[in-house]
């Protein structure tokens, strides 16, 4: 008799099915001609493609039937990896056969198969139930893993490395300009969010209007954002004396900068309040009663123990913030959406990729990284 | 000694305490009940300033409490609550060192007091010391409350509804062990609590609150025998009243010269402990032995009965 197949591992396995029919990379001509698709067989020596079908096929077995946590974690893992270097193997070869300006990107086989494998991965590893610093190990032999394919050289023939020699410069420079605005808003928004969130578990009173406008400015679009500080900050640039020296400008980083600070406000406040409001009544009134003034009490005791609920704003905000700053490209903020809307503009998408990827790396490294920080907190066992 | 006069809070014009005025001795449990919404939580944190008097004067050894600053004033007393309130992300041992590092003493004094408050209050230090409160049964966490309210030798001890959170069995030692505690310490306790039979059981004397007075302010006998008001009468049941006033008689005070057969009781528990072993054992009669195992006597059941009468 045949087990029943698991819950997420029959789509999963599905799809992954389906990703070996389409094209693992598609070929151009050049940088923004049409793309032709090539399939697995055509993309790949033979050796290559026969290894990453029985590799793809085991994983979808393993996906289907089997049950301990770490052998899903290890088949998918394995095939992962193979796809991630068979890729660079398949521009190699696509690029042998033609001219310097010709383009291998990766195809639509190649993205959905690495989303399968990446889905089964994370559920393998949630399934395995691992403890803060096995994630952070985890996810440091992921990025070790993908480190070592860029230093090797690996991808070097794949359209996207291409488009990263062309801009190699300009990449690192708008790299520290995202993470600036990213991490320099979160900075500010802690440190004006705390407090007003200290204030509004105080008073019942100023909860619900600071809330309320926060929220507001929340549902503004982030495009319609950027617009409307252009001409406030253009007026305090003219007639402030001093402010265009430090960099204020109607267009450019300030504008992106204070955008980002007050979206970051209402989770930074909302959160503060809340992990204040969860801690324990007895807990405050033993403080109050132990003869801890007003001030211990906040530091010793309840801020400590609002800690997990604050830090989980910040991930909220760091994640959303690196998201957001690439729009501040814009309005000329500059960060790695520089490259996303010139890639608009040019209909180049691996210039958009370019862009792209290094910000959901980015976003996705600051949720691990925070996500294991809460865990270790001691107030995260109360 | 405290000394409470006329203590009143009101909220918005509504009194939750009325000119309330009592002296407490000093190395003596009171005990303040009543039901819920009677004012003698709200009375209770009077005493330590959580909550400010609307009029009157609280004065301990003759200080009145206005004088100092809250905080100071809350440090010289021990104060421990219905859900301990031990800080869940503090191991026991700092929990309890909470308010002499408020004080200033070095680590070494404190390190000892913690050591020797959690063998008074039978747990193991090098156990529980540096455990977290989450990691302690509901019992082991009102005894460190209890070590936490004692650590900076306060002039008085606060306790609402210490044992409120506690199962049945695990309360009633409870109770006992505060009561050796307190004898043994010498300490002057202010206890709020809604049940009657843990009043008779703990208080020296009782104060009975409703709707914000006093009512009655006596020893546990008086209480029982002489209920000044209905209100009063209703605390204690007139059920149990023949046996609340059994729990406070130890079995010495009706023993007879005899010998007896069967199970022997020990002299110093209560008349309502004898009772129930009667009951129990179908016996008419039970052996009496002191502390050392020494026959004593002998406890009649119609001396039981006589006793419980009187109180009508």
């Amino acid at each position: 008799m045949i087990p029943r197949p698991d819950k997420l591992g029959a789509p999963m396995g599905a799809l992954l099915a389906v990703a070996l029919a389409l094209p693992l990379a598609s070929y151009r001509a050049n940088r923004i001609a049409l793309a032709e698709a090539r399939g697995l067989f055509e993309a790949l020596p033979a050796v290559w493609a026969a290894a990453l079908l029985a590799c793809a096929v085991a994983t979808i077995a393993v996906a289907l039937f089997v049950r301990p946590p770490a052998i899903r974690l290890a088949v998918p893992a394995l095939t992962l990896l193979l796809l991630l270097i068979a890729i660079g193997v398949a521009a190699r070869m696509l690029m042998a056969n033609g001219a310097d300006y010709a383009r291998v990107a990766p195809g639509t086989g190649f993205w959905l198969a690495g989303f399968a494998l990446s889905i089964l991965i994370t559920d393998a590893i949630v399934r395995l139930k691992p403890g803060p610093f096995l994630r952070l190990g985890v996810f440091a032999l992921a990025a070790a893993a993908i480190a070592a394919i860029l230093v090797t050289g690996e991808w070097n023939a794949l359209s996207i490395l291409a488009e990263y020699r062309g801009h190699a410069a300009t990449f690192w420079r708008e790299g520290a300009h995202h993470l600036q605005l990213a991490f320099g808003s979160l900075a500010a928004a802690i440190a004006a969010g705390v407090p007003i969130g200290i204030l509004i578990h105080r008073s019942e009173r100023l909860k619900g209007p600071v809330l309320s406008t926060l929220s507001l400015i929340q549902t503004i679009p982030s495009i319609a954002l950027f617009g409307m500080l252009i001409v406030p900050l253009s007026w305090v640039a003219a007639n402030v004396p001093g402010a265009s020296e430090i960099g204020i400008r109607g267009i450019g980083m300030a504008p992106a900068f204070v955008a980002l600070f007050l979206y970051s406000l209402l989770p930074m406040v909302a959160n503060t309040a809340a992990g204040l409001s969860g801690v324990s009544p007895s807990v405050t009134e033993a403080a109050a009663g132990m003869g801890l003034t007003s001030r211990q009490r906040l530091i010793s005791v309840e801020l400590p123990l609002a800690l997990p609920v604050i830090l989980t704003g910040v991930r909220i905000v760091l994640v959303q913030n690196i998201g957001l700053t690439t729009i501040a490209a814009l309005i000329g903020g500059g960060g790695f959406g520089t490259f996303v809307f010139q890639g608009l503009g040019q209909t180049a998408t691996d210039l958009i990729l370019l862009g792209a990827l290094p910000t959901v790396a980015l976003a996705f490294a600051a949720a691990v990284v925070l996500d294991a920080v809460i865990d270790v907190l001691p107030g995260a066992k109360a | 000694m405290i000394r409470i006069e006329g203590l009143t809070k009101e909220y918005a014009g509504n009194a939750v305490v009325r000119d309330v005025s009592m002296e407490i001795e000093a190395a003596t449990i009171t005990v303040i009940v009543g039901t819920s919404g009677s004012g003698k939580s709200t009375f209770l944190r009077m005493i330590n300033r959580l909550v400010e008097p609307t009029k009157g004067v609280v004065e301990i050894d003759g200080t009145d409490t206005r004088e100092m600053k809250a905080y100071e004033l809350r440090r010289r007393i021990g104060y421990a609550i219905q859900d301990h309130g031990l800080f869940p992300h503090w191991t026991v041992a700092r929990n309890i060192a909470t308010v002499p590092k408020l004080l200033g003493w070095d680590r070494k004094k404190i390190d000892a007091r913690v050591h020797e408050l959690l063998e008074l209050l039978q747990l193991d230090p090098d156990e529980i010391a540096p455990r977290y409160p989450h990691q302690l049964s509901g019992g082991q966490a009102q005894r460190v409350g209890v070590a936490r309210a004692l650590a900076a030798r306060p002039d008085m001890l606060l306790m609402d509804e210490p044992f409120g959170a506690l199962d049945p069995v695990i309360r009633a030692k409870a109770q006992t062990d505060l009561k050796s505690i307190q004898d043994r310490l010498g300490s002057t306790i202010l206890l709020v609590t809604h049940d009657m039979a843990e009043a008779i059981r703990l208080g020296d004397r009782i104060a009975v609150m409703s709707e914000g007075r006093v009512e009655q302010l006596a020893p546990p006998a008086e209480i029982l025998t002489h209920p000044a008001s209905d209100n009063v009468r209703n605390l204690v049941g007139d059920d149990d009243r023949p046996f609340r006033y059994l729990s406070l008689i130890p079995v010495s005070e009706r023993t007879e010269e005899g010998t007896a057969e069967g199970t022997p009781i020990a002299a110093d528990r209560s008349l309502y402990d004898a009772l129930a072993e009667m009951i129990w054992s179908g016996r008419e009669v039970l052996p009496v032995v002191g502390e050392d195992g020494s026959a004593r006597g002998l406890v009649r059941r119609g001396a039981l009965l006589d006793a419980a009468r009187s109180v009508a």
